[in-house]
Order: C-alpha cells, then structure tokens, then sequence
C-alpha cells in the first residue's frame, strides 16, 4: 500500500487543520531538516521517523534521515546510557565514555550537517555537536526517554554536550531537567493511517481472533506491552481474577519476545503461573508482532489495560483510545496526559484499583463508551503525526526568533 | 463602508522551564517571577484543553490548587476570576497574586502543605497567521465561523482580548465597528467565556446572530 499522503489526512483531522499546516509550511518556505538517530528499524524512534520524514518533504521542508553507526560495543554502551538516563545503577569508566566519543567523532566526520535545522534524537549521536564548532544553522536535541532521575554520573558527562544545542525537545515535563537551553514539549504521537491505526473490516477482526483461538463469546479485557516488570502482566492477571468473580470475561495478554532482554522469559514464566489452568487467560508471545494483527486485537477488545507501574510514553494507550475503547491505565510517566481520570479514562494506582476499574467498565458500557469518544477526541487533538508536523513547523519558525513570545507572521 | 474581516489563526509551541512548585508558597513564587506568556499559557490557553473534563475548574492554576492541594475554596475564587475584566497580564498576575496571598495569610497551615504532584510551569511561543478566510457581511461571517478552525475561534474570541489596544475580542468589536450593529456586539460581548468551550462559545456566538437575524426580518 503507498503511504498516505498529506491530503489523506483531510478525512481523519479534519481539512481546517490541514490547511492551516499548509499556511504555516508556507511561511517556513524552502528549508531543510537533517534528523539523525541510532537505528533505521525497531522502536518508536524509527517508526515516528519513517513516517513524518515524507510528511515534512511534501510540505517543502527537504527531509533527511541519516542513522549513525557504530560495533557492537558502541551499541552495548549506549543501551547502558539508555537505562542509566531512565535511573539504573551503572559506573561508567573513562574508558567507556571514550568509546562512545570516538564513534561520535566517526560519525560526524563521515556525515555532513549543511541543513537549516539538524535534529539529533536521543542520546546515542547527541556528542555529534561536539565537533561541529563553527555551525550556521540550528541544532536542537529531541530526547525521547525520561530524564526526570538520571544517573548523575553519566548525566554530568553528557550535560555539556546538551547544553551546546540551541534547544532541547523532551516529551513531557515530567521527563525534562533544568537546562541552559530553551526546551520545547513535543507529545510523542501515533500514525492514524499506519497498519497499526488504520481502520479494518469487522471480517479481519474475527480472522485475526479466530487464528489464535481466542472467543469472542464474552467481554475481552486486554494488555498489549512487553513481559516486562514495568509493565506489571503479573498485575493484571490477579486484577483479573479478582474482577472474575463478579463479572464474566476473557483476558488477553500480548507482548513481543524481546531478544536482547533475558527478564522477559522470567516474567513471562511468572505470568503463566499466576494464569494457572484458568481458560479464560489467554497469552501471547509474538516475535515480532504483525502491526494489523495487533490493530485487530486492540479492536476486537471490549477494554484495554495499560497498567503500569512505571513508564516513558505508553503510546499503546493513545492507539487504544484513537480506537474508542475505553483505558485503564497506571497513574505513571506519560499516561496522565492521555488518559484524565475519569474522562478519557481510568487511572488506578494498584492491583485492586485495576479490578474495580475492570469491574465498572464492564458493567457500566455507556459509561465505557463515553470514556473512549473522548478519549479519541483527546488524541485527535494532541497525539496524531499531524500535530507534530505542526511542532517541527512552529519550531523552524520559533528557532529563528528565540527571544520573542510572540511571532506575527505576514 | 465595510471593513472586510480577515480571520487569522494562531499556533502556539509548548515550552518546559524545569521550575516547578509543590505547594502554594512555591506557587506564589512561580507566579510572582515567571514570564507574561506562561501566565497566559496558564489560564487562557487552558480553552484549548479540554476543559469541559476540569469543570467547573478553568485555568490550570485552579485545577492544581484543587486537585492536587484540595484547597476547594481557593480553587473557587481562582475560577471566578472574570478574564474578560483584565486587559493585561500584568493586572491578571496581580490578580493571581492577592488571591493566593490571602488565602495563605488567611489559612497559613495551607501555605507548606505539599501537592500529591507538582506544578510543571510551561512557557510558550505563540506564532499569528492569516487564514484565507474573509467574511464580508454578516451572512458570509456565520457561514465561516462554522468553518474555520477551533485556533482560529480560540485567537478571535479569546486570545484577542489580550492584544491591546482591544479590550474585548474581535469578532464584536468588527460587528459593531464595520458592520454597525452594536445591540448584537454587545450580547457577544456579554456572552460569559467562564463557563463554555470553545465549541459551545461557538455555537452560542451563532444562536446570537441568527436570533439577530431573524428580529431583522420580522
């Protein structure tokens, strides 16, 4: 299938909302944008990328893509930067953080930086400024992870390199720390027309939960997320039983295998064990998941958990909510902005707060639909591509006048 | 002669200031030293979000006050401000300032009382543009007020009142001014902003002007 274009957005968004992007890409003129990141596949990062990239060229903005390399033990480093910027214990030696600077300078000599704005993503390239001293154009940092408690050590290394850029793009205020910089707070947002978005036949939906064997005889209550600690499977299966006994239902667990994790076979164990022989639990272990399969079983589903104990984003509650279901979500990282308890949602904050959550949704499905009216209606308003295609646009634009509130443009 | 009216629209970039406050004194503080954009972003772009899930609360200082101090009666009176009284936002600081400064004078056990989350203060850039949009009469200004985009209400009927040297929003002053029609400027003017969205001051701006209409033609 081609992918979308801007004019097919009119029918999702709405046409004023796309002709006012074309006024103001009209007012960026003939600009260009270099984003780099560490991966041309897999994670968000990439995903979000592969889609606003042809966005921003149809609108005028030329649009390039590059992905830094590296061995693998550039890459065993910056995944320890990945969990040590979201709070783990690790001691970086000098030697390691020599590693990681040497691939940057790699990297910066082999790539060219000639863009209006230059958009580095996460912390794996964000040293790349550090050898481009004499720049005409504006660099700006897009941090995608929760910096709220980094490891200290490795944040007072990587700090000097941050405050270099002209700004800093943090998805929430939660994640953000005091900088030098200006900050902007960009949403991480979904695709409305992806495969995992998209619209599907009622047919499909029945397909995808025939084929793994899942009724639809009774409510379907589901979570879709890695096995993973954070994430709280176990959780969810005792919010389960406890709802079980006063209401009829299914629950369905997904998650992908994730390789590089050794924690998630463990979890995953613990997660049968907690299921017993109940027939009512069904779990899946994709590797990886099919993007439409996925789309079908959020669908086909009458409520969708998200109850995690800790998080970054959780765009799995936004790709709920654009479906209208109605969300539970643990009152953590990212969820609190998609999900306002008792309007778009439900927050809880405990395993018995998930089971009364469950309980009352399923009993009350007036009350479970208005939830997820609004709750699309929150995502169309703040956690589609379009919306960030506006931020890159106002962000060309608020970068050339940094010091003023308000912009006219004529 | 008739002035045409072209709309314009406005678009504005969140901006994260790492300042944040955990009961009222850090409040009082934020509010006291932060910039005339982020208190502008905090009580009249809270239109823009969803605010028909936060009544009756309608800015988001009244929203944390209640929510996560519980402090219910300041919260009321930080509501009942009347925006459309404050043509700066110097005056509307002010405002802010005497009201939470009362109520800690008044309640000093409520000063230290710490939030369940903090208050993330939030600056913005705000970025004006014309629309290609532009109403002639009266008939061609209801046609398009139904059309145009909820940013574009937001910068006619809300944001403008802070544009001096108006004090009042756009849409009535072009009635009364261009379209000479004062007695219907003054039931828009007098609409009560407090207590609709944006979607409901828009359907309420067009009731007024078929109502107007119709007593035109009897």
């Amino acid at each position: 299938m081609a992918a979308p274009t801007l004019f097919d957005y009119r029918e999702v968004v709405g046409p004023d909302i796309i002709e006012e992007l074309t006024i103001l890409a009209s007012h960026v003129g003939n600009r260009s944008i270099k984003m780099v990141n560490s991966t041309a596949v897999g994670g968000g990062v990439a995903e979000m990328l592969l889609r606003i990239v042809p966005l921003l060229n149809e609108m005028g903005i030329q649009t390039t893509w590059d992905v830094v390399e590296g061995d693998d033990e550039f890459f065993e480093i910056t995944k320890r930067f990945h969990n040590a910027l979201q709070g783990q214990e690790d001691d970086f030696q000098k030697k390691v953080l020599e590693t990681y600077l040497a691939w940057n300078e790699k990297n910066h000599n082999k790539l060219c930086f000639d863009e209006d704005l230059i958009v580095i993503h996460d912390p794996q390239p964000a040293a790349l400024i550090q050898w481009h001293k004499k720049r005409k154009n504006r660099w700006v940092w897009r941090c995608h992870i929760d910096l709220s408690h980094p490891n200290q050590r490795l944040w007072e290394f990587l700090k000097p390199y941050i405050e270099k850029y002209d700004a800093a793009i943090f998805s929430s205020a939660l994640f953000s720390p005091q900088l030098a910089i200006p900050q902007y707070r960009f949403y991480p947002a979904i695709d409305p027309l992806d495969d995992k978005n998209r619209a599907l036949e009622d047919t499909y939906v029945e397909e995808v939960f025939a084929k793994y064997d899942i009724p639809r005889d009774k409510p379907i209550v589901t979570q879709i997320s890695r096995y993973d600690p954070w994430k709280d499977p176990v959780g969810v299966v005792r919010a389960f039983k406890m709802a079980k006994r006063y209401v009829d239902c299914r629950l369905l667990l997904v998650g992908d295998k994730a390789a590089d994790d050794p924690e998630s076979g463990k979890i995953l164990a613990r997660v049968r064990e907690e299921a017993g022989n109940d027939t009512d639990i069904h779990i899946l272990l994709f590797s990886p998941s099919i993007a439409m399969e996925i789309n079908a079983l959020q669908r086909g589903s009458d409520l969708i958990l998200q109850k995690s104990i800790r998080e970054g984003f959780a765009l799995t509650v936004a790709e709920a909510l654009w479906k209208r279901r109605a969300v539970i979500g643990g009152a953590t990282g990212g969820i609190p902005a998609q999900i306002i308890d008792g309007y778009t949602g439900l927050l809880v904050h405990s395993v018995e707060g998930a089971s009364l959550g469950i309980r009352r949704l399923l009993n009350h499905t007036d009350f479970a639909r208005e939830l997820g009216e609004n709750g699309h209606q929150r995502v169309k308003d703040e956690f589609l591509i379009t919306k960030n295609l506006k931020r890159y646009l106002l962000l060309l634009l608020a970068l050339d006048k940094l010091k003023e509130g308000t912009i006219f443009l004529a | 002669m008739i002035k045409v009216f072209q709309f314009s629209s406005s678009a504005s970039l969140e901006r994260l200031t790492g300042r944040r406050a955990s009961n009222l004194e850090e409040l009082l503080i934020l509010i006291e030293t932060c910039s005339d954009s982020s208190i502008f972003y905090h009580t009249f772009s809270a239109f823009l979000k969803l605010r028909e899930a936060q009544v009756p609360f309608n800015s988001d200082f009244a929203i944390w006050v209640a929510r996560m101090l519980n402090e219910r009666a300041l919260a009321e009176k930080l509501t009942a401000i009347d925006l459309s009284e404050y043509d700066t936002l110097e005056s509307l600081r002010n405002r802010l300032i005497q009201l939470i400064g009362r109520h800690v004078k008044e309640n000093p056990l409520s000063c230290k009382k710490m939030a369940n989350e903090p208050f993330y203060l939030h600056d913005m850039t705000r970025v004006v543009y014309l629309t290609d949009h532009f109403a002639y009469d009266l008939a061609s200004f209801r046609a398009l007020l139904k059309k145009i985009s909820i940013y574009s209400f937001y910068f006619h009927f809300i944001e403008s009142r802070m544009q001096p040297p108006l004090k009042t929003d756009n849409f009535s002053a072009w009635i009364e001014e261009s379209l000479e029609m004062p007695s219907l400027a003054q039931k828009i003017r007098r609409i009560d902003i407090s207590i609709y969205t944006l979607e409901g001051l828009r359907s309420r701006i067009i009731q007024l002007i078929d109502g107007y209409s119709e007593a035109q033609t009897r």
